[in-house]
């Protein structure tokens, strides 16, 4: 952006087009497509060496020029995996590209929207404690906790009101707040520990999920547990009081309005974060705790708001698992909350950027199912990628130097180092939105 | 606060423990062990006398040794690692890692066969050491080459593991838990390798010239530089041995049943993780992780057994324990204080 076009543009338009066109951003986003593009790389290679381990009696796939077979064909897998996440949009083997039977409201869409819906909270959660400077691997526990509550605070209002859609509307509105009520304190509990007792919050929250884990167990196991249920878990809430799976097959346990819900929370957190007085203190805090100190900022009450914050978030979360997915509370929760972890870090801690990151892991859980179904391969593979993305996002460094060493120069996104090119970015800017400029250090900071 | 208990004089553990808080788990734990033995001995048809009966037992100690071995050696990897200035949140991925290859080499070896003269479940279990060192490399490349968040390459570390093993179990044997070896190793020989291993760590991280290296690098990086020595090289040690431990724990946790088990967050259950909290515990001494894994061991073994004497603990409820003694610990009685250098990067100055 040159001086020239800066001026022109009003403040408001600048504040709205400032994350798109930021290098720093751009950056990020080139980070996060090269690692998803590398692990795709690497996974290919998995399912190749493991298609040369396992035993079949014939070949899935031959390798061009050598003719060497392989138990796995991994061009199958991903074709199946993100066609069949969608519900198969392309017709592959058949003339013609597009599927001309494909609707957008299929099962498999749908289970994928619905993993993407929980992971919007999760990863939501986790990057706003993130943003505060908090790891907070504690989105698990909280979840456990506002899905509970959640669970107990609708069975126990659910015979007070006569049936039908009001009543389900205050019981989802109820239901909900209990959720985030109680995720909420189960995330001010190591955000108070950190501020008053300076307790690492990585190591209290991850002791708080196996505490949560379990304690919610043997209250449901004793306490709660339906009559003649053969797994510990709750009474179902009534049907009234569970959202509606709106176009898409109930099976599917997806419902618009939740996403809708998930991202009307991406678009506010992002504006709490990044435009308000409490979002400008949370992101200081974060970056440098003393300086915000001294800038009259309370660090101490900042960091409890933000675990609050955050685990509120994780509670909604926990919330929308029970009156979306479940139904009821039971004891296996999946690992949404620790996916959620890996959802902010591929979103850059970015609220806007939960979105994509989020989908793209409901994408590989909806067609870790398919590749389970077509194929003969072990659908813990999708594990593997996402550990992979993972890694590969945590070292931008890396691609820092193969851009370098692809001779792509220091304008490139690949060249500089990362404070020098935030360090030339404020001068090259206005240099008059300070605020912009915190956000700018502390992401190339996290 | 002054702790009472942390002023009783330990006469032969004096010079090992300089902590406070240290003082006080060795006394409270010593404490309580002794006033339960009394009033076992006293009355021994009470659950005084149960528990007496099951804590000083032979298949209590056995089943402590077996569940400490992984908590204690990732504990001591940790330390190696952390004290480096690499925090390695991917001991339980370390862990994952070495349990499966080390079964998985036992079973292709194939039980009752040797190479050179080893045989078979000792093969597997130095299988399951290179393969948890080799993971352990990759991790100090990404860290400290790569310049990547030490906390997010970590937990990528766990997650790759706990894809992986699953994912190969599956290839090689269809499902995620490997077929029993029908060998297995005696609880004994892990018990003498963590006992071993605990003098060890603590003469190399005390009474050596890597040891005074290793710390430097945590604490004053540059210092270490100024003299002469590569920051990066100490480094990389630190990590490499994190892997060695806990692959040794690894290997320990999955031939002492012979089997792999990959069904949820497999057979290694946050054993890692324990184990961080393990050394956090013992604040950063290895006679103190020891300690502390034998505790977290113990708790969990009595629990086990009360439960097959027919006491209706929550078994879950017991489970609970150690995590919240550990955030007590960190709240109340001692802060434990991160090397002034560990998450950081370090570039040298030419």
């Amino acid at each position: 952006m040159s001086r020239s076009d800066g001026g022109r543009l009003s403040t408001a338009v600048r504040r709205v087009l400032a994350p798109f066109v930021d290098r720093t951003v751009a950056e990020r986003v080139l980070i996060s497509v090269a690692a998803i593009l590398l692990s795709v790389v690497v996974g290919f290679a998995i399912i190749l060496v493991s298609g040369r381990v396992a035993e079949c009696a014939t070949a899935a796939w031959t390798m061009p020029v050598t003719g060497i077979g392989f138990c796995y064909d991994p061009i199958e897998v991903y074709v199946v995996l993100f066609n069949g996440a969608l519900g198969y949009p392309l017709a592959v083997g058949d003339p013609g590209l597009v599927n001309p039977e494909w609707t957008p409201f299929n099962l498999s869409m749908g289970l994928t929207l619905s993993e993407t819906t929980l992971l919007i909270f999760t990863g939501l959660s986790v990057a706003v404690a993130f943003r505060a400077g908090l790891f907070n691997i504690g989105t698990q526990g909280q979840l456990v906790v506002g899905g509970l509550a959640t669970a107990l605070t609708v069975l126990a209002a659910a015979p007070l009101l006569p049936a039908g859609p009001i009543a389900g509307v205050i019981l989802i509105v109820a239901g909900t707040l209990a959720g985030a009520v109680g995720g909420g304190l189960w995330g001010a509990l190591p955000g108070a520990l950190k501020a008053y007792a300076g307790a690492n919050v990585v190591i209290t929250t991850i002791m708080l999920n196996f505490v949560a884990a379990n304690v919610a167990y043997v209250l449901v196991l004793e306490v709660f547990r339906a009559e003649g249920s053969s797994v510990v878990a709750t009474e179902y809430v009534p049907d009234h009081a569970q959202f509606v799976p709106w176009l898409f097959p109930g099976s599917s346990d997806f419902a618009l309005l939740a996403l809708a819900v998930g991202i009307g929370f991406i678009l506010a957190f992002y504006y709490v974060v990044e435009h308000t007085a409490f979002g400008y203190d949370l992101r200081t805090g974060g970056v440098q705790a003393a300086a915000a100190e001294y800038a009259g900022v309370n660090a101490k009450a900042t960091t409890v708001r933000a675990m609050t914050l955050s685990g509120a978030i994780g509670g909604v979360g926990g919330a929308v698992w029970v009156l979306m997915s479940e139904g009821r509370w039971v004891d296996s929760v999946p690992g949404l909350g620790f996916d959620g972890i890996t959802v902010s870090i591929l979103a850059g801690n970015s609220p806007l950027g939960v979105l994509p990151a989020a989908f793209l892991f409901g994408l590989l859980k909806g067609g870790a199912l398919e590749i389970g179904f077509r194929t003969s391969v072990p659908t813990e593979l999708v594990g593997v990628l996402r550990g992979l993305i993972i890694l590969f996002v945590a070292m931008p460094e890396f691609f820092r130097m193969a851009g370098r060493y692809a001779g792509l120069g220091s304008r490139g996104p690949g060249g500089g180092n990362p404070t020098a090119s935030g360090g030339s970015e404020g001068a090259d800017g206005d240099g008059t939105d300070t605020a912009g400029t915190t956000t700018r250090g502390g992401e190339s900071d996290a | 606060m002054r702790n009472p208990l942390a002023d009783v004089p330990i006469p032969v553990l004096d010079d090992l423990i300089e902590s406070d808080h240290l003082r006080s788990i060795v006394v409270g734990t010593v404490g309580t062990l002794g006033l339960l033995a009394v009033l076992g001995s006293s009355f021994p048809d009470s659950v005084a006398g149960d528990i007496a009966g099951i804590v000083f037992s032979t298949s209590t100690a056995a089943s402590t040794a077996r569940l400490a071995a992984p908590i204690v050696l990732a504990g001591l990897g940790g330390i190696f690692a952390e004290k480096s200035g690499v925090i390695n949140i991917g001991l339980e991925g370390l862990l994952i890692i070495s349990a499966f290859v080390s079964v998985y080499v036992a079973s292709v070896v194939g039980i009752g066969n040797a190479i050179l003269g080893v045989p078979a479940i000792w093969v597997g279990f130095l299988a399951g050491i290179v393969a948890s060192t080799a993971l352990a490399g990759v991790f100090g490349v990404v860290c400290i080459e790569f310049k990547a968040d030490q906390i997010i390459a970590g937990l990528a570390v766990w997650l790759i593991a706990l894809g992986l093993a699953p994912f190969m179990s599956t290839v090689f044997y269809g499902g995620v838990n490997t077929p029993n070896l029908g060998a297995r190793v005696g609880w004994r020989y892990f018990a003498v390798m963590v006992v071993v291993a605990t003098i060890v760590s603590w003469w190399a991280l005390n009474r050596t010239a890597f040891g005074k290296h290793l710390r430097a690098a945590g604490e004053n990086p540059r210092a270490l530089d100024t003299v002469g020595v590569s920051v990066s090289r100490v480094r990389h040690t630190g990590v490499l041995l994190s892997g060695v431990l806990s692959g040794v724990g690894g290997s320990a946790l999955a031939l002492s049943i012979g089997q792999f088990v990959g069904s949820g967050e497999t057979m290694v259950q946050g054993k890692g993780f324990i184990a961080i909290v393990a050394y956090l515990f013992g604040n950063y001494n290895p006679v103190g992780t020891l300690g502390a894994g034998i505790l977290f061991a113990g708790l969990d073994a009595t629990q086990i057994r009360l439960q097959q004497l027919g006491y209706a603990v929550p078994d879950t409820l017991v489970q609970t324990i150690p995590y919240v003694v550990v955030i007590l610990v960190l709240a109340l009685v001692g802060r434990t204080r991160l090397p002034a250098a560990a998450g950081d990067h370090y570039e040298t100055e030419e």
